[in-house]
Order: C-alpha cells, then structure tokens, then sequence
C-alpha cells in the first residue's frame, strides 16, 4: 500500500509538470487540460483515510506551488488554500470507497466520471477565493467555460486514469479488499 | 471513530495551518526551489517544442524548397554587393554613435533570456525563463522585449526565474498615454476569450480623448519598470460613472515570444 501511494505521489508530481507542457483548449475558451485531479480523486477511492490525507496535503499544496505565481507582499491567494479545495471533493469520493472497493469495471468507470464531475468544483473554489480577495465577482461564458471545460475534459481521461491505476496498483501489490496476491 | 483517524485528522488540520502562515518569503523560496529541481526538464522540454516547431516548419515549406532557393541565391548575391558597402560605412557609423553619446542614451542592462515554458493554470499567467540568481536576476526586475513589456520576475532559482505576465490581473503597471497628460494603471482581465488577452487601464479621466492606436507607455512609478516603454496600443475607451476605462492590445504576443531582455540594472 505504501509503495502505491508513493507511485501515486510520483505520478501526481510528474502530472503537474507534464500540465506545464499542455496548451490550453481554445475550443473550450481557454479551458486547460488536467490530470491530477483524476491520479487524486483514485488515491481518495483506494487509499485508507489518513493516507488520504496525506495525498490531500500534497497535491493541494503542489498545486498551488505549480500554478500561483508568489506575489512579493499582499498574496490574493493565500498559497496553501488549495489543500481546502482539494479536501471537499477528496471527502466525498472517499465516501464512494466501499463502492470502489467491490472491483467492478463499471462501478470504476462510474467513479470515474463522478470525480470529473467533481473537479470544476476545485476551479470554482479558486475562482470565488480570488473574487473575494480582488472584491470584484462577476460570471461571463469565458469565466464559465474555464471552470466547466477541464471537467468536460476529464470526463474522457479520468476513466483512463482508472483503467491504468487498477493494473499499477496491482503490480505494486496493492489490493483494497481483495486478499493479498501470492 | 478510530483513534489513528482522530490523530490524523489533528496533524493534518495542524499541517494545513502551518503552510498558510508560512511568511510569503518561505513561500517564494519553496517554489524556486521547485523550478529549480524541474528546470532539466522543462529545460529539455522547451528545447524538444522547439525542434518539433522547427520541423513542422520545415515540411511546410518542402514543397516550395526550390523555388524558394532560387529566390534566395539571387537575392545573396545582391545581399553580398551591398553588404561589402556598408561594411565600410559602419566603423565610421559606430564611431559617430559612440560621439553622439547615443550608447549612453540606452540606459539599462538588458539580460538575453529564453521563456521554457508557459504556464496554462486557469486564473494566472506566468512563464518561467532560463536566467536565475546566477545571472544577477532579482525578483522584481522587468522582462522586456523590443516591442515592449512582458512582464515582472516574481520569483528566482538559481538558473531560473518565474515571470509574471502583465496579462495578469495582479500586475499593476502606472501608465501614461503618448502625446496626452493622461495616466492610469494597466492591468490584465481575469479570463479573456482569446489566447492573447487584452489589458485593461483604469483611472484614466472620464473626458480623455483617447483614439485607437494611441500607444501606451510606462509612467516610471513603482519602481519595477522605467518610464518609456511601450505596454500596448489603445483598442477602446469608454466612460464610467467615475472613471475612464481603455482597453489595450498588448504590445508584445505573449502568446508567442520566445526570447525575453530582463532588465538588471542601469548601465
């Protein structure tokens, strides 16, 4: 199980830098492609609470350290905050885990398509802390499509993302309820 | 509830805590650090975008190769003609500039530095560049190109810098407006519909007469970027209630741009 979730950290690392690579989605006004969420949103399915946590941390505050240019003084978002983001949909997938756990493909497949219905939510979240902070919220198509498109988006890779963890998490000897492979 | 569930939920909370009261020193130093552990990688990356754009390019062109190079070898004849000419002229050229004093005139250092990559994240837009504190890059410096702003160094790695765009809504740039008395602070929008945002200048006079391709300039005030250097154009102006507001087409296609000048300092 820990060896997983060091994999799981490794290729969530890796994601982030593969997203500095990608260009945004100008049929989807600007949208960007993202990865982590669909490598996170497994780690909540398949990993026990606290790990779950752990990978919670992480991710949220890689993300943050990816993504949020440092501002000398006067941050409009506090770096850090995304773990928050994070943690809410983490919660309600780990909520799924019992479902994940009976190993069937189309439950997985379901879960998948759940956490990219989910990841907008992270966007969302960013978007009203930085509202708040700039005291100017306002909604435009633009503004909509960018927190909307990368859930479209996932809805093609989180299944994927799935489909390739089950295999790896088997390889590393990671079972969630099944009896351990000899 | 299981006692290692309590007890992670405790160090979790006390965690999460700790890292939002990091000073915002701590912060800038963890993420140049982390540039500075992916800069081989985005290092390689940027070179592989590089080549695959260089090849693209090529079997583009393959078919008018010929024809193209006819062209050419004619025009380097004529090229060689008068470049042999001017070869004369400008030792004497160099020597009046220097009389002139039009060296001094440009007053800073300017750093040759390349963009790595171009960062996509939803609400910002920052790049990374392959200048650092070894080449004398301190945050706050100005990255400029010759047609204009790019943006400011927010945070510095060795051999790698973060460069906020002026495409960015928390960039504020104090600009002037040629050939008017008008001044205002230029600003990117949030979210644009186009890959090249446009800027936006507010606190501008409610009874300025701004036209369309009025260039935009830096006022000098703030500290960051010099006076003189051109931000944009103006695309429209329009009165509010207690202001002016003009939108701007940025001068540089930050879209674009690969090679950047940070400034580090007056010559």
């Amino acid at each position: 199980m820990i060896l997983f979730f060091f994999s799981l950290l490794v290729l969530i690392f890796g994601s982030f830098v593969f997203q500095l690579f990608l260009p945004p989605v100008l049929l989807l006004h600007g949208a960007v492609i993202l990865f982590v969420p669909a490598l996170y949103f497994y780690g909540c399915l398949s990993l026990p609470f606290p790990l779950m946590l752990a990978l919670t941390f992480f991710t949220g505050f890689l993300n943050d350290l990816f993504a949020v240019p440092q501002a000398r003084s006067n941050p409009d978002f506090p770096t850090g905050i995304s773990i928050l983001f994070y943690l809410v949909p983490g919660l309600i997938m780990h909520g799924f885990r019992p479902l994940f756990l009976r190993h069937r493909w189309e439950t997985h497949c379901l879960l998948a398509e759940i956490g990219a219905v989910l990841t907008p939510f992270i966007l969302l979240a960013q978007y009203a802390m930085l509202s708040f902070e700039r005291s100017d919220f306002f909604f435009s198509d633009v503004i909509v499509w960018r927190i909307v498109g990368p859930g479209l988006i996932s809805l093609l890779i989180a299944p994927c993302v799935f489909f390739i963890l089950t295999p790896l998490s088997h390889v590393l000897g990671f079972r969630p309820g099944l009896p351990l492979a000899r | 509830m299981k006692s290692i569930t309590i007890a992670a939920l405790g160090a979790f909370g006390i965690f999460v805590v700790l890292i939002l009261l990091l000073p915002q020193q701590t912060k800038r130093q963890l993420q140049g650090a982390l540039f500075q552990f992916i800069s081989p990688v985005l290092r390689t990356g940027a070179s592989v975008q590089q080549e695959l754009g260089g090849v693209r390019g090529g079997l583009k062109r393959l078919d008018e190769l010929e024809r193209e190079n006819q062209k050419l070898n004619l025009e380097n004849e004529q090229l060689r003609a008068t470049n042999s000419l001017l070869r004369n002229l400008e030792g004497e050229v160099n020597r009046l500039n220097r009389a002139l004093g039009f060296r001094e005139q440009s007053a800073f250092k300017l750093l040759p530095a390349r963009i790595l990559s171009r960062e996509s994240a939803t609400w910002w837009n920052f790049c990374t560049i392959d200048r650092g504190t070894k080449d004398g890059v301190a945050t706050d410096m100005a990255v400029v190109t010759e047609d204009g702003v790019v943006g400011k160094v927010t945070t510095v790695a060795k051999d790698l810098a973060v460069v906020l765009l002026v495409s960015d809504e928390s960039l504020r740039v104090s600009v002037s407006i040629e050939w008017t008395q008008e001044q205002g602070i230029v600003s990117g929008t949030r979210a644009s519909s186009t890959y090249v945002p446009d800027l936006k200048i507010r606190f501008l006079s409610k009874t300025a007469n701004l036209k369309p391709g009025m260039q935009v300039l830096t006022a000098g005030k703030g500290g960051v970027f010099p006076s003189g250097l051109v931000v944009g154009t103006i695309k429209d102006f329009s009165a509010r209630q207690l202001e002016g507001i003009a939108s701007v087409t940025p001068a540089v296609d930050l879209a674009a741009v690969q090679d950047v000048f940070v400034i580090v300092g007056e010559r």
